[in-house]
């Protein structure tokens, strides 16, 4: 088997950050693993990937949400034939759909990503973890509820 | 290579949050990997964390009274690798010249990466510390 390289595990962090940014449903979904664990952002506890995905889709995929993301330097560790760490800081804005129908928008300039990727057997990559936060608090602005979404980077 | 055990990341967990809370003379850097990184604290970018620890050590006040406590552990092995992913609470109450001050992480995450090293070692490769709400700081409550 092959060794992992950085670019490739490089490509996948772009890969989900287009798929989030997009919306694909699909295209996200693939990239996780069906055991993935989730540390989201916010979230006090880690969940499985699957009811991330849900929730989600629900908060960031739906027409009056958007998703823009500037990752920076990614640095990957090689951990294995099949194993790899990509830890990078990124810039995240997004208007987010709330349960109770209201929106907000979200700046984290300093957003902080630890995702592990695994080579499944299928020669795909694979996320089976994730940690993502921000190393400043983040203060949410709740938006008007008939203005449409501007478009976050 | 060799393969990496439930029981032996346990207690590396262990260690390190005994050593963090103060309850074991232990090196904090013998538990990493030469190569290892880490986010941790307010840090924006990954670091190397031998780093990390040369600045934790530089700013630990002489004087400190910490707590930890480590919710479920979930564990994914992987031959040589173990992810390991758990909740944890952080109290620390020190003594600095504007007088008694706590911190407390009360959801504190964190993502540590361990591996097997040539000599059969546990180390942590990889380590992502994090609040999902901000630490609760302050002057310290009278006793």
């Amino acid at each position: 088997m092959d060794p992992i390289s950085a670019a490739q595990i490089k490509t996948e962090v772009k890969k989900f950050w287009d798929a989030f940014a997009s919306k694909s449903k699909s295209g996200f979904q693939d990239l996780y693993s069906p055991t993935a664990t989730v540390f989201s952002a916010d979230g006090r506890r880690s969940e499985p990937g699957r009811l991330m995905w849900v929730r989600r889709e629900r908060e960031f995929f739906g027409p009056k949400s958007s998703v823009g993301a500037k990752v920076g330097e990614i640095v990957v560790q090689v951990l294995g034939p099949n194993l790899a760490v990509a830890a990078y800081p990124f810039h995240f804005s997004v208007i987010r759909s709330l349960p109770n129908g209201s929106r907000v928008q979200i700046e984290v300039p300093f957003g902080r990503a630890t995702q592990i990727f695994q080579l499944d057997e299928q020669g795909a990559f694979r996320i089976i973890h994730e940690h993502l936060s921000s190393a400043e608090p983040v203060a949410p602005k709740e938006l008007p509820a008939e203005i449409a979404p501007s478009g976050a980077r | 290579m060799e393969l990496i055990s439930a029981d032996k990341v346990r207690a590396e967990i262990d260690r390190f949050w005994l050593i963090l809370s103060g309850k074991s003379h232990d090196k904090l850097e013998d538990l990493y990997a030469a190569d290892g990184i880490v986010f941790t604290g307010k840090a924006k970018r990954p670091e190397p964390a031998m780093l990390a620890i040369a600045r934790r050590a530089r700013r630990a006040p002489a004087s400190a009274s910490t707590m930890a406590e480590v919710g479920t552990l979930e564990l994914q092995i992987t031959g040589d690798v173990a992810v390991a992913s758990y909740t944890y609470k952080y109290q620390e109450e020190k003594m600095s010249s504007g007088g008694r001050s706590q911190r407390n992480t009360l959801y504190g995450r964190a993502t540590q990466v361990f591996q097997t090293d040539r000599k059969g070692a546990v180390k942590i490769v990889h380590e992502h510390l994090s609040a999902a709400v901000a630490p609760d700081e302050g002057a310290a409550k009278p006793k």
